[in-house]
């Protein structure tokens, strides 16, 4: 549980500058870094079960 | 205009000075480019995951790179184990005055293997890393916005 929660923690300050670089309206940042939030979780938990099933 | 022709008169257009200067400055104190510009939600929420990140890294047991390998003095600049050194340097720079600090105060350069057997290393490594690169992008951006390229 340590293990993601420190994930979400990294997505999140990576999202809220990427948000915050990117696009010209607020509300444009704030769904463009939510995605990228919610993409950061997906692909970090389909790449946790990958590597869970490779076995070396 | 379209955006093609928007960026024709950006590549005409040099940057003035002051954009170089606050740029300088957004490196060198996570934040400051946007706060000199009076950007303050934006300097808050950027330098603020700058900032966080790193204490974050250091808080873990992280661990920041410069130029010697293990702890020791570099025997060349152009040997493979110093110039492996040189990318995570380089992010690791990204974070200014953070990294400049650490570096004098010897905090976060130890090469010590109780440190490095925890839990956390790789992931504080991982928060110093792009506590840097994420300071770079702020930086990027405070300059853009001091050189009207941006809002």
């Amino acid at each position: 549980m340590k293990h993601f929660l420190v994930m979400m923690l990294f997505a999140a300050l990576a999202s809220i500058v990427f948000g915050a670089i990117s696009k010209d309206t607020t509300h444009e940042r704030v769904v463009y870094g939510v995605k990228v939030f919610a993409e950061f979780i997906v692909i970090g938990l389909a790449l946790g079960w990958l590597l869970y099933f490779i076995p070396w | 205009m379209v955006k093609a022709e928007r960026l024709d008169v950006e590549r005409i257009e040099p940057a003035p000075g002051s954009a170089w200067l606050i740029g300088l400055a957004a490196w060198f104190v996570p934040g400051s480019g946007h706060l000199l510009q009076k950007k303050w939600g934006r300097a808050a929420l950027m330098g603020g995951a700058v900032w966080l990140s790193f204490f974050v890294g250091l808080a873990m047991g992280g661990h920041m790179f410069d130029l010697s390998p293990d702890g020791t003095a570099p025997v060349s600049l152009f040997d493979w184990s110093t110039m492996i050194q040189v990318p995570p340097m380089i992010a690791n720079l990204g974070s200014g005055i953070l990294y400049v600090v650490s570096w004098l105060m010897d905090i976060g350069f130890a090469d010590d293997p109780a440190q490095a057997a925890r839990t956390t290393y790789e992931y504080g490594n991982t928060f110093l890393l792009i506590a840097g690169l994420m300071n770079y992008l702020t930086m990027l951006d405070a300059f853009d916005v001091a050189a009207g390229r941006k809002s």
